[in-house]
């Protein structure tokens, strides 16, 4: 909807909802870039701005949970401002849950910098999670320029960022079956992987949200899905 | 979803006022057992179309009507439909109380016993106090069912209006603004009680609340310039409508 409400500080509330959404994802965009970013430069101490940060992405959330909720009672918003409310308290959600997994990454790298590095897998993390960031933040670019279009686009790229973390967990296993004292590192490299992918699903999340807000209806679970990894077992000849 | 019967089948209706066309060419079809909520800005034609519904507008002289209404399948326009007898199978009440200048109980009885309703006195007094109770004014007014209906509080007032109208057991209620004069106790004791006349018959209410509407209704229609721009689930209506019209009303744009 462009044009404006009659009572204008209705519109006001709305652009300041949506204000919160766009400063919370760049929030979490920076996290999500630094997670990976210490994890490669085994720098502890951007490690514990990332934890340290996390609680401003919280209590981010909790604001907009709040605000939210203020001008659901005071405005009872329809229609199109419904979908733009709910809309803005689920991806709330979504990133929050994402300031989560960057946090966790940065737990493990406190752990990693005293294991033996894996071969390759700290770059392939970063190709992943350079996907997601993108991921995101055009995420956030289609909600708040409520093109359909572009989040569609967000929500079949989830395909290629599934594959890469199967392609991981592969290699992951042949590390650790190879050399037994892989283990931990593999574990936790692991975790990792999973958490980008999981960014990765609330990125799809979060364009979804644009659809519904733009459209009215949230798309179908007919999306391409890669992660087949549940599937395997530590045999490959299985597959 | 369970199919319901249509109580009033509308086609092409065209009201004209003198020369100005106040509503143009509505196609609708009102389910029994229903309620149906009719919104739209001042002069959207909303109250116009209501009033065709049991021929209110016979008695504006410039007034014209065109196009099917049917109620059960019957022209409500045939010349052999007696306007009266259509009126107390299709009851009314205004935006404004009007009740009689006679007593609260006579208010309330008078449609029953010029319709033969009630066999003896006593049971006239259990339809007028059963019909209050309905109302949610028994209590207020059973000490004083004497005294002028005038006399009550505008609020009361309309709800004597309610008792009266749903007094004849009516196969549907037509409501024009009814709760517009009334506190939001009292509203929400109308609204309790539109739903529960909603299982026996089929309710059309105009409002300008469009919470209320929201909360009572099940279908929505909404009317602009004397279109029928969309009529739908008031669950699609008010999150997901389809015409930008709709769009701009309900979320305080202007149209």
């Amino acid at each position: 909807m462009t044009s404006q409400h009659i009572v204008s500080s209705f519109d006001r509330d709305l652009e300041s909802l949506q204000a919160m959404i766009m400063k919370m994802g760049g929030q979490v965009e920076m996290a999500t870039a630094n997670s990976i970013k210490a994890l490669e430069a085994r720098d502890l101490e951007l490690g514990e701005q990332i934890r340290r940060d996390d609680k401003i992405i919280d209590q981010m959330d909790e604001d907009i949970k709040a605000e939210t909720a203020r001008v659901l009672a005071l405005r009872s918003p329809t229609a199109g401002d419904l979908r733009t409310v709910l809309s803005v308290m689920t991806i709330s959600s979504h990133l929050e849950r994402c300031g989560d997994y960057a946090k966790n990454i940065a737990k493990r790298t406190t752990v990693l910098v005293d294991l033996p590095q894996i071969n390759g897998t700290v770059s392939a993390l970063r190709r992943m999670s350079r996907m997601v960031e993108r991921m995101l933040a055009d995420a956030l670019d289609a909600y708040i320029q409520r093109d359909e279009h572009k989040a569609e686009d967000v929500r079949l790229r989830d395909l290629e960022v599934d594959q890469m973390y199967n392609t991981l967990f592969r290699s992951l296993l042949t590390h650790m079956m190879e050399d037994p004292r892989n283990i931990t590192a593999c574990m936790h490299l692991h975790f990792i992987a999973k958490n980008i992918e999981r960014m990765g699903d609330h990125a799809t999340s979060i364009s979804e949200q644009t659809i519904y807000l733009v459209t009215g209806e949230l798309p179908d679970e007919d999306r391409p899905k890669g992660d087949s990894t549940s599937f395997d077992t530590s045999n490959e000849d299985d597959d | 979803m369970d199919q319901k019967d249509i109580k009033f089948r509308c086609h092409g209706v065209q009201v004209y006022y003198g020369d100005t066309h106040a509503i143009k060419d509505v196609d609708v079809d009102i389910e029994d057992k229903t309620v149906t909520a009719f919104i739209g800005p001042s002069g959207c034609g909303k109250s116009t179309f209501l009033r065709c519904l049991n021929r209110m507008n016979d008695t504006i002289a410039s007034c014209r009507v065109e196009g099917d209404i049917r109620l059960d399948d019957e022209d409500i326009y045939h010349r052999d439909v007696d306007p009266v007898q259509l009126r107390a199978k299709v009851g009314m009440v205004f935006q404004k109380p009007n009740p009689f200048p006679k007593s609260i109980y006579d208010n309330v009885a008078y449609g029953p016993k010029i319709h033969g309703l009630a066999k003896n006195k006593a049971g006239l007094d259990e339809i007028v106090e059963k019909s209050l109770r309905r109302a949610a004014l028994w209590d207020e007014v059973k000490d004083r069912l004497d005294t002028p209906g005038t006399g009550l509080s505008g609020g009361q007032q309309q709800r004597l209006c309610i008792a009266r109208a749903v007094a004849t057991e009516p196969e549907v209620l037509l409501m024009d603004e009814p709760c517009s004069a009334l506190d939001p106790i009292a509203t929400a004791q109308v609204e309790e009680l539109i739903d529960e006349l909603k299982q026996r018959f089929s309710v059309v209410i105009v409002t300008h609340s469009m919470q209320q509407a929201a909360r009572v209704s099940q279908k929505t229609a909404f009317f602009h310039l004397g279109n029928l721009v969309e009529y739908d689930d008031t669950n699609s209506i008010f999150t997901n409508p389809q015409d930008p019209r709709t769009e701009s009303y309900i979320t305080g744009r202007i149209g």
